[in-house]
């Protein structure tokens, strides 16, 4: 469904020196930087996938995001994204695709989102008896009835991103681009928002890429991960396969404090008792935990989420 | 060359638009109220310079008339559609908001075009049709062929218009601010409100082909007048034609470097 091969995208980007010195000066001759947002990426989503994409700010997601959604041209390398050349930006091409950006708003601002998703209907050429059946089970799905018919400058952050997702599925599209879709979100819109999505995805079969800064939305979402982080791809794999490579360890913690453990290699913490050892010898120390403490209560942990993260950006830059 | 034209879409954009506009309802009244006025302050000076001489450079009062109203006519279509859509266009990039109007299957050009339109217009819309037909009702009925020609004149003139101020706009997917430039383009056409044979030949080439609004107020008026023949027809056609086509190319050269604005 999306192939990408050798992706790169150069900015150039005015310098201009601090102060009000530096923009007089600017003003009659200007520098230039060339910042190379995306470089060398390659990589190919089966159709139907759904994969987060990864990396700090200023990674390049968003970059390639709106490469693979036909908005940038990218400096050189190979695009295709259900089977079209995205910066052509065909009609069949758009048909088929949305993004949604968490931080910018498709809806207007002034009028109910009802007339937003009436102007994508015909700007997408939805006929309307089909339009009618979408916007029904998208709202039923997102639990959005009340919604449509309030101004969207009266909507909260919440109400507003269920009403952008309805907005931009009403084309039933093939390919979602979603950037950031929680930002800004509580946490049970959040929860809310992401089984939304895996629902979508199994009931149209559409391919998901998404970026995120929450691990939960990846965690939860997403069973392939691209981590990309200064434009060069770091990681492309699953969940499990990045922490086994990058974080071996796993962390084995005992709900009460028995200091016989102490012997074991445990420790206190916050009241219960932790262990940090190879995965490989994981077992090996729960056979030992268990015959000197046979009704203990304990549990298997590996390390979280934005701690593997952190050492695969560790890693790269090193 | 327009690919995803569909009519129903220019309906929905302009639906949108006028619902927006209609949203506040007295920022749309106090609008109606400007245009009103405005519209008076395009033919006030007329006045004010016939009442002491009877005659300009070969035009009376009632025919200079006839270009103020086309004058207005042409105003109205800047007001009201030109300088709302095509001066988003400087703030869309800048704000990285043409996001989601470039992600739409239909033609970028008819959308960054037709998307709003601006009710101010009315009151110069009514204005010129009244002088326009005021002023005819004293010089007397022009033939169905001067009319024609007037109407062929005008319509190649905003055709050009918009072409000119497409272009223009376009500069800000690589300048990013090009308010300025727009200004001066609304400045330099207000020179459309005389008729063009009050000044100079420079001035009077340059209102015809650079910025062509003699194209939209004197020429019309003159072909109503009978001062005009067919022979400019070509002239005019080529010119239009030619912006439409230059405009297009530029536009999707610009769109090519659109940079978008973080995330």
């Amino acid at each position: 469904m999306i192939q990408v091969r050798g992706l790169t995208k150069t900015y150039r980007v005015p310098v201009r020196p601090p102060g009000l010195g530096g923009a007089l000066r600017s003003l009659f001759s200007r520098e230039f930087r060339e910042v190379k947002a995306v470089r060398d990426l390659s990589f190919s989503i089966q159709p139907g996938e759904r994969v987060g994409f990864l990396g700090p700010n200023g990674a390049g997601k968003t970059t390639t995001l709106k490469m693979l959604s036909g908005l940038l041209y990218p400096t050189s390398g190979e695009l295709s994204v259900a089977g079209h050349v995205p910066q052509s930006r065909a009609p069949a091409f758009l048909q088929q695709i949305t993004l949604v950006m968490g931080q910018k708003q498709q809806l207007l601002w002034d009028l109910p989102a009802r007339e937003s998703f009436e102007l994508n209907r015909a700007m997408y050429g939805v006929e309307r008896a089909a339009f009618r059946s979408t916007l029904d089970e998208l709202v039923a799905m997102l639990r959005a009835e009340a919604l449509l018919d309030k101004p969207v400058r009266n909507l909260s952050l919440g109400e507003r991103m269920k009403c952008e997702l309805i907005a931009a599925l009403v084309h039933r599209p093939q390919v979602l681009f979603l950037d950031e879709p929680t930002i800004g979100l509580d946490v049970e819109m959040q929860v809310q928002v992401r089984q939304f999505v895996a629902e979508h995805n199994r009931e149209t079969g559409a391919t998901v890429l998404l970026t995120s800064h929450y691990m939960q939305d990846i965690a939860a979402l997403t069973p392939r991960l691209l981590i990309i982080d200064q434009g060069t791809l770091r990681y492309d794999g699953s969940l499990d396969e990045l922490s086994r490579r990058v974080a071996p360890e796993r962390r084995i913690v005992v709900q009460q404090v028995l200091p016989e453990l102490a012997g074991l290699g445990f420790a206190v913490t916050e009241g219960r008792m932790v262990a940090t050892v190879p995965a490989a010898e994981a077992n090996a120390l729960i056979q030992r935990l268990l015959t000197l403490a046979p009704l203990v209560e304990f549990g298997v942990e590996v390390p979280p989420l934005e701690e593997v993260i952190a050492r695969v950006f560790a890693e790269g830059r090193a | 060359m327009i690919r995803g034209f569909r009519m129903e879409v220019a309906l929905a954009l302009l639906r949108v638009s006028l619902l927006t506009a209609m949203q506040y309802r007295a920022s749309f009244m106090a609008e109606i109220l400007v245009g009103g006025l405005s519209a008076f302050g395009v033919a006030a000076p007329l006045f004010l310079v016939y009442a002491r001489v009877s005659e300009l450079q070969g035009w009376t009062l009632d025919q200079a008339l006839l270009v103020t109203g086309f004058f207005l006519l042409y105003n109205a279509f800047v007001a009201g559609l030109i300088e709302p859509n095509l001066g988003a266009i400087v703030d869309g990039v800048r704000s990285g908001a043409l996001d989601y109007l470039l992600i739409r299957p239909v033609d970028a050009q008819l959308l960054l075009s037709v998307r709003r339109v601006a009710p101010v217009a009315i009151w110069e819309l009514v204005a010129g049709l009244i002088v326009v037909a005021v002023s005819l009702g004293r010089l007397g009925e022009p033939s169905v062929a001067a009319v024609a020609l007037a109407a062929l004149l005008f319509g190649c003139g905003l055709a050009a218009t918009y072409g000119l101020w497409l272009m223009v706009i376009c500069t800000s997917f690589w300048f990013v601010r090009v308010d300025n430039l727009r200004f001066l383009l609304g400045a330099v056409s207000d020179a459309g409100r005389w008729p063009v044979s009050v000044y100079g030949r420079g001035i009077r080439i340059a209102l015809t082909t650079v910025i062509p609004v003699a194209l939209v107020s004197s020429y019309p008026a003159m072909a109503l007048l009978g001062r005009l023949d067919f022979s400019l027809v070509g002239g005019a056609v080529a010119t239009a034609v030619a912006m439409l086509v230059a405009s297009r190319m530029v536009l999707m050269r610009a769109l090519r470097s659109y940079s978008s604005a973080s995330s």
